[in-house]
């Protein structure tokens, strides 16, 4: 059994899905309460692979919302965090992949030194942050996007905002060796963080983010805050893509030019279906096929039984394994999302 | 991403934090005295189950030492007024529980309520005891998780013909746990311990206490969250 450890994007979205879930007493109860609510596991989450195996999971909402990082509740989010994680190991979930802001919690907050929860001592093999095959799906959709609106990679200049963590330096590897870009924009806050990675990469400059912006024919925004960030869209270059796997993805709503092109980054869609009410509540676009590929990472990892944290840890995400990941990622009937281009 | 707030300083001699630890300590001491003679009561209503009934009132009677030494150890003498007084709601039910013969009731209040508690609280405070406390609090909690929950084991063999019994003595008694909660807020984060943190894990216990009896996860929801911020 493959677990999900998920949450709402907001308060808002948390009383929807408490009421479509069949959980009115979670339902209308303010911040306070949801500081104060236990993990759940709220939803089953059946697949078919393109092998014919049938594998069946669990959904757990930590009942971690991102405004209580907005309020500075970071000892919160921790606690929702580590009890969701303990949870599904209660439960015997063989693998969980932390999904959303979870996995972000866990890296910035250091959760890996807080390993006994309650007479639960987190075995941290059954987990994984799923991101070595958001990575991979991130790049493969400005793969394919390229080619679907005639970009020539090899001539083109594109920015990872966020590119020095997990997904963004994963992200920087495989472009700078798989897609031989012309030009790679490293944008990020910390500076000694940006040129270590420019150093192991022996490309890439690093530029600020309202420099590197404009001058890229593609954007990979990988950062995620619980925020949103302006962009201003007249400064972009015409056509641009963005592929926006940030959490949360709001991008979309803020930028809107026909020759600006916004998908939302680490999606998959599944060839067969996915059985589940939760994909709907978290916001897919099409809840039958598909899924965050953080999640979809924890299926294939039960599909191969590659019962291992896969990804695990910052920064340790290398082209070997995006490209093992992306492999079985085919095999079980996975595809990247991408957009519908106009001809 | 913003920073993990800063943990409080305890002073654990300081006149504030003695004061609010002769509150807690009492209620503690009482909640382990009201726990012995309830298993008692228990394993009279209970015959065939007495011996591990009365083992289990041996255990509750020796955490309540080790906790009185917790007091003496800060020189603080608990409020044991007060203590009873908190508990006289939760005490008052068990009592006309038993005198009806409610076994169901009797088991809720105790084995799971009483028990997801005090889990909640040490679980809470270990974190933030002082030495002394902390080595005689995991070691209650070890006792506490070693042995299989009497209750529990027996809600869940007669789970079909208690749950309504039992659903019914929920919403009876939890919202005392709440009011109980709220009361000692601030004693409690004196203490370095927070309402959402007790709340949250008292819910994860309770809850994983309902999920082995037999309530499944719609039911355990609504149970474990009645009465709460009503």
């Amino acid at each position: 059994m493959f677990g999900l450890i998920g949450h709402s994007p907001s308060l808002t979205q948390a009383h929807i899905a408490a009421r479509e879930l069949g959980f009115p007493e979670y339902a209308d109860r303010d911040l306070e309460f949801w500081c104060s609510a236990p993990p759940q596991i709220a939803d089953t989450v059946r697949l078919t692979s393109l092998t014919g195996e049938t594998i069946e999971g669990r959904y757990i909402d930590s009942c971690f919302l991102p405004e209580m990082l907005m309020n500075n509740r970071g000892k919160t989010a921790v606690r929702k965090i580590l009890n969701a994680m303990a949870h599904a190991q209660k439960y015997g979930i063989q693998t969980t992949a932390l999904g959303g802001f979870s996995s972000i919690v866990f890296e910035n907050f250091k959760l890996y030194q807080m390993r006994q929860v309650r007479n639960v001592q987190l075995e941290f093999e059954r987990f994984t942050t799923g991101n070595t095959h958001t990575a991979y799906i991130i790049c493969r959709q400005v793969e394919l996007m390229a080619e679907r609106l005639n970009l020539d990679l090899g001539r083109s200049t594109v920015a990872v905002v966020g590119a020095t963590g997990d997904i963004g330096s994963a992200v920087c590897r495989w472009l700078s060796t798989k897609l031989d870009v012309q030009d790679l924009l490293l944008v990020a806050r910390q500076q000694d963080r940006l040129e270590a990675l420019a150093g192991e990469l022996g490309r890439g400059k690093v530029l600020p983010m309202e420099e590197a912006l404009p001058l890229a024919d593609v954007i990979v925004w990988v950062a995620s805050m619980p925020k949103g960030v302006e962009i201003d869209a007249d400064g972009l270059k015409k056509p641009c893509l963005i592929v926006d796997g940030g959490y949360p993805k709001n991008l979309g709503t803020r930028i809107q030019h026909p020759e600006i092109h916004i998908l939302s980054g680490g999606i998959v869609e599944h060839a067969i279906g996915i059985e589940s009410k939760i994909m709907r509540i978290i916001g897919m676009a099409e809840p039958a096929r598909q899924v965050f590929a953080c999640f979809a990472e924890s299926m294939l990892l039960e599909f191969e039984k590659w019962y291992t944290n896969f990804s695990w840890s910052r920064n340790q995400i290398t082209v070997a394994k995006m490209e093992q990941i992306g492999q079985a990622s085919v095999k079980h009937g996975f595809s990247p999302l991408l957009l519908e281009v106009a001809s | 991403m913003p920073q993990l707030e800063a943990t409080l300083e305890l002073n654990y001699r300081s006149e504030a934090y003695r004061d609010a630890y002769s509150r807690i300590n009492a209620i503690v001491i009482e909640g382990e005295q009201e726990a012995t003679d309830n298993y008692i009561r228990l394993g009279e209503m209970l015959p065939e189950h007495q011996e591990e009934l009365h083992r289990l009132s041996r255990m509750e009677a020796r955490h309540k030492k080790g906790f009185m030494a917790c007091g003496r150890n800060l020189e603080v003498s608990p409020d044991m007024d007060f203590a009873r007084e908190y508990f006289a709601g939760l005490h008052g039910n068990f009592q006309k529980a038993a005198e009806t013969g409610n076994v169901v009731a009797c088991l809720l209040i105790q084995a799971l309520i009483i028990e997801a508690f005090a889990i909640a609280a040490y679980n809470i405070y270990i974190p933030v005891a002082d030495d002394f406390a902390r080595k005689i609090t995991e070691g209650v909690v070890k006792d506490e998780y070693s042995h299989l929950n009497f209750g529990e084991e027996w809600l869940k063999a007669h789970f079909e013909e208690s749950k309504d019994a039992l659903e019914a003595a929920n919403r009876e008694n939890l919202p005392l746990v709440w009011k109980m909660l709220n009361q000692v807020e601030n004693d409690a984060a004196e203490l370095g311990m927070e309402k959402e943190a007790l709340v949250e894990d008292f819910m994860i216990q309770y809850g994983e206490a309902l999920s082995n009896i037999g309530f499944n996860t719609r039911e355990i929801m609504r149970m474990s969250a009645m009465g709460l911020a009503a």
